[in-house]
């Protein structure tokens, strides 16, 4: 009887799928759901801008385990990228006992994202740190003022935008200055504002461009290069038949239990004895 | 308690020159260049990020058995290469293949582990980079 509906059944199949790619090939430049993940450099760009002399004091004081990728341009004899501390527990990054990494840095992180999209906001669901971060499209501005300052600044900031044309743009202030901005320990101030224009450029493709300013670390604007987001197979995200952002891991979440008492605590730190029961 | 035919074998495979701080910063310094064969038997598996840290009970050259700690990849990366955490069970008799903690302390990181039939799994040389 399975034989009998063979033929057809994989005709049937052969048309579904051209067609399905025939769907494919087209695509909303206003869709952006999907896993993603994202390429590009690991801060928002190899060359930041000329640094105040409060953001050179903060970006020194600032220890990373990370250093300039080789091949990379200097930008003359800024410090940054070149500095990295040999060992982890040589370093200050506040992610190693599980601190938020802040805003841009998560989005930064190679790991994927998942963009839900919903009416009047788009929500950006990180794998690490198992992390959701809201942009407002609601029409409403970001905070400002004495708004602004009774909000205090959060991990992720503030963020609300909008289209324009097909580009999603999506403004971030009020920022946490204890987070880094990347790896590499640059900071950035409460005071830091951030763009980010998303454009869908193909099914599986979305590029971004980040700009930060911040005038008091930075003498000018950094802006990004430009980051692509590619889309997630699928398949690259079923682990032992279970689908979804967290499949695979044990969690995304960065526990203390974990990463401080149980790795930080026994293998990290050079002094420790490595053995626990 | 188990069998223990267990013995320490010190051997300088070959050098291995790899990236050691990669995902979010390992911690200390290893000997990246002398790796050492450690024979023994799993005694715990932390399945757990940021790295998985396997141990096992190793005999050193005076009898004497020493538990011996490795890291590994993170979890989600063994997990691609279709590995989690009843690939190694309790009591199961392996040889792995260390970079040893410069400061001397029974603690590594992995370069590869073979299981008694000569299957080389979690290879860093095959599919399981550090991150």
């Amino acid at each position: 009887m399975g034989m009998r509906f063979t033929v057809p059944l994989a005709a049937a199949v052969a048309v579904a799928m051209s067609l399905s790619a025939a769907a494919q090939a087209q695509f909303d430049p206003r869709d952006l759901s999907g896993i993603w993940t994202i390429r590009g450099h690991r801060s928002i760009s190899a060359t930041p801008p000329p640094m105040t002399p409060e953001g050179e004091a903060r970006l020194n004081a600032n220890k990373p385990t990370r250093g300039r990728f080789l091949g990379e341009p200097l930008n003359g004899d800024h410090p940054g990228f070149v500095r990295a501390v040999p060992v982890a527990s040589m370093g200050n990054d506040p992610a190693h006992k599980c601190n938020p990494n802040g805003f841009p840095r998560l989005l930064l992180d190679p790991e994927p994202v998942e963009f839900i999209q919903l009416p009047g906001r788009l929500l950006q669901l990180f794998q690490w740190e198992h992390t959701l971060r809201e942009l407002w499209m609601d029409g409403r501005a970001v905070p400002s003022g004495e708004n602004l300052d009774n909000l205090g600044p959060a991990w992720y900031g503030h963020t609300a935008g909008g289209w324009e044309g097909n580009t999603l743009v999506m403004n971030t202030v009020g920022v946490d200055d204890r987070a880094w901005i990347d790896i590499f320990g640059f900071p950035k101030s409460t005071e830091a504002r951030f763009e980010e224009r998303y454009t869908r450029t193909g099914p599986d493709t979305i590029e971004l461009r980040l700009t930060m300013t911040d005038p008091k670390y930075y003498k000018g604007p950094w802006v990004s290069d430009v980051k692509r987001f590619t889309r997630v197979k699928k398949e690259d995200t079923t682990f032992y038949g279970w689908y979804g952002l967290f499949s695979g891991l044990t969690e995304g979440t960065c526990a203390p239990m974990n990463e401080v008492e149980g790795y930080n605590d026994t293998f990290r730190d050079p002094t420790s004895k490595g053995v626990v029961k | 308690m188990m069998k223990l035919r267990i013995c320490f074998v010190l051997l300088v495979a070959f050098a291995v020159a790899a990236p050691v701080f990669a995902h979010h910063g390992r911690g200390r310094a290893y000997d990246m260049k002398s790796p050492v064969t450690l024979k023994g038997t799993v005694s715990l598996v932390k399945w757990q990020n940021p790295h998985v840290l396997i141990y096992m009970d190793v005999k050193d050259a005076s009898g004497k058995l020493v538990t011996w700690g490795f890291e590994n990849s993170n979890v989600h990366t063994l997990a691609t290469q279709g590995y989690n955490r009843n690939t190694l069970k309790l009591g199961q008799e392996i040889t792995a293949i260390v970079n040893p903690a410069v400061n001397g302390e029974p603690l590594g990181i992995i370069v590869k582990v073979i299981l008694a039939d000569g299957k080389e799994i979690m290879s860093r040389e095959r599919g399981n980079p550090l991150d």
